[in-house]
């Protein structure tokens, strides 16, 4: 059953309902599959194989029994390794917590198993989600499964939720985004991810890196799956004060294939005008494939994004110091050097900095809000470049060289900023077969017309259906 | 008070940091001028924004 590991969530999850498969089967499938590739991917921090196993089980029984199932029953999803799991390690990718153990789950690992997945382990990611790479010196770095003969960075931060979906490790996985670490490795890794708007998804035991530009949300191979998945985590928690009390919609009803009449803007200045020709040429022609099928285009363009940068600058960095700043004085040495010296930096921003960031902010989100008011979604690219080798500083756009990190955050980190949800998704290759994503990004709390554009665009491409050169 | 401010140096890094009860080695300082001589250079672009009108905001929407 070895194509068990390349089914959907959706798929799994109505084969174990109907008896065909038993979790078991599936889990094992996982499990053989992380022991056989792991070694050299290293998406797994913690495989959680015997507990895997014993929640397989008793979901075996449950289908036994006829009980009633929940939307992901049986389906196995790896962690993150910052979201906080009962009595098993949550490292934050770090040193300075790798004996950690929570004692209680973060709510959207409570919920995911409320749902029926099962926790297959806890993934890999850059110390701490703070660097867009997915590097990481304690744990070894993610090895992009497109390219076995060079090791290419996954993106980061949420790069072993990367490599192990586009490894077929796990069907899905949980990301977090603070400046793009859901969408950079979707993007990096040929998946589709989505970061939902601020205070959809529950924050409760996750590992901060901002607090308020922190985004949860789930990586997958197909915006079906990120639906199903989206609506297992999404909802109000009183654990969270920044959590929404708005209903959380059916994803997967929202998944009409229909896109006729929808209006899309497309967002040339600042971001396709800046972005590699494959990029460039891959984004045009899926907008064309959309308005193939019936959604109108018009370019429009942000002015604000120019503060971008700036504004999250001040916010991450003030936030991520502050959170960090007792250890920085007490257990600097314990941290990976780049992730130390940027965390640093944080002590040489001013609160009034901090409160500038926080004031451009409401110009940039105001200014997506406005925008997205006579539009359905917006569309760009989520990078202007592929993976580039681990190591590389530099990446080439155009027959320029560009400093990979900036080049990395260029057009996800906005839309942290302003808090609209934004996915990525699979719309080609470059020449030397490297995943490219495209970014869609809709009104606040509208996640479901950004994944009914994806899912649309999904049905009559091929993109995401396609899979690493790492054998079957 | 000046309108311009100095140029920030290494021990000026140093004399902030120490402010803070952060002590840094002077390899520590010179990786680190760099990072906070653009980072600040990122934050000052915020300056030209027209924020007169504006209020600081979060993102907490209690919708």
């Amino acid at each position: 059953m070895a194509d068990l590991v390349w089914t959907s969530i959706a798929e799994l999850a109505r084969l174990v309902a109907s008896k065909a498969v038993s979790p078991v089967e599936v889990v094992r499938a996982h499990l053989d599959r992380i022991a056989r590739l792991d070694g050299k991917i290293r998406a797994y921090i913690t495989v959680m194989g015997e507990s895997a196993l014993q929640a397989a089980q008793a979901a075996e029984a449950s289908v036994m029994a006829r009980e009633d199932l929940g939307p992901l029953h049986g389906v196995p999803v790896g962690l993150k390794d910052l979201y906080c799991t009962k009595g098993v390690k949550t490292t934050g990718g770090s040193r300075i917590l790798r004996d950690y153990v929570p004692d209680t789950d973060a709510t959207v690992v409570t919920k995911l198993a409320g749902s029926g997945a099962i926790m297959l382990g806890k993934l890999n990611m850059h110390e701490f989600a703070y660097g867009p790479e997915g590097l990481n010196v304690h744990y070894g770095t993610s090895w992009n499964p497109w390219d076995p003969g060079t090791h290419r960075i996954c993106g980061g931060s949420s790069s072993g939720s990367g490599a192990a979906v586009a490894a077929g490790m796990c069907p899905g996985a949980l990301g977090s985004d603070t400046g793009g670490s859901i969408r950079i490795p979707s993007s990096l890794c040929g998946l589709t991810g989505i970061k939902p708007t601020y205070g959809r998804v529950s924050r409760a035991g996750a590992l901060p890196l901002a607090w308020s530009l922190d985004h949860v949300g789930p990586m997958c191979r197909s915006a079906a799956d990120c639906a199903l998945m989206l609506g297992a985590m999404a909802g109000y928690d009183p654990r969270d004060p920044s959590s929404s009390v708005l209903p959380v919609p059916d994803y997967t009803a929202a998944l009409t294939g229909e896109v006729k009449g929808l209006r899309i803007g497309l967002l040339r200045r600042f971001f396709l005008e800046s972005a590699g020709a494959p990029q460039r040429q891959a984004v045009e022609q899926a907008v064309k494939a959309l308005e193939g099928l019936g959604a109108s285009v018009r370019e429009v363009a942000l002015e604000e994004m120019t503060y971008g940068a700036g504004a999250s600058a001040a916010i991450i960095c003030a936030e991520s110091y502050a959170y960090h700043e007792g250890w920085l004085k007490t257990r600097g040495s314990e941290y990976g050097p780049d992730v130390r010296e940027r965390l640093l930096v944080g002590a040489f921003v001013t609160g009034a900095d901090y409160l500038k960031g926080q004031r451009v902010r409401r110009l940039i989100r105001d200014e997506v809000d406005r925008v997205l008011g006579g539009l359905d979604v917006l569309i760009a690219p989520t990078l202007p470049i592929a993976a580039v080798p681990l190591g590389a500083r530099e990446a080439d756009i155009d027959g320029h060289a560009h400093p990979v990190r900036p080049s990395l955050v260029r057009y996800t980190r906005p839309f942290n900023v302003s808090g609209q949800p934004a996915a990525s998704v699979p719309c080609g290759f470059t020449p030397d077969g490297l995943p490219i994503g495209m970014q869609v990004i809709g009104r606040s709390f509208d996640e479901a017309t950004v994944l009914r554009v994806a899912d649309a665009y999904q049905r009559v491409t091929d993109w995401h259906t396609r899979r690493p050169p790492l054998g079957s | 008070m000046t309108d311009t401010p100095a140029p920030l140096t290494k021990d000026a890094l140093r004399a902030l940091a120490q402010a803070q009860g952060l002590t840094l080695s002077d390899a520590d300082l010179e990786g680190l001028l760099p990072l906070v001589q653009a980072t600040r250079a990122m934050i000052d672009e915020l300056n030209a924004a027209p924020l007169a009108e504006v209020e600081p905001t979060s993102q907490f929407r209690m919708l």
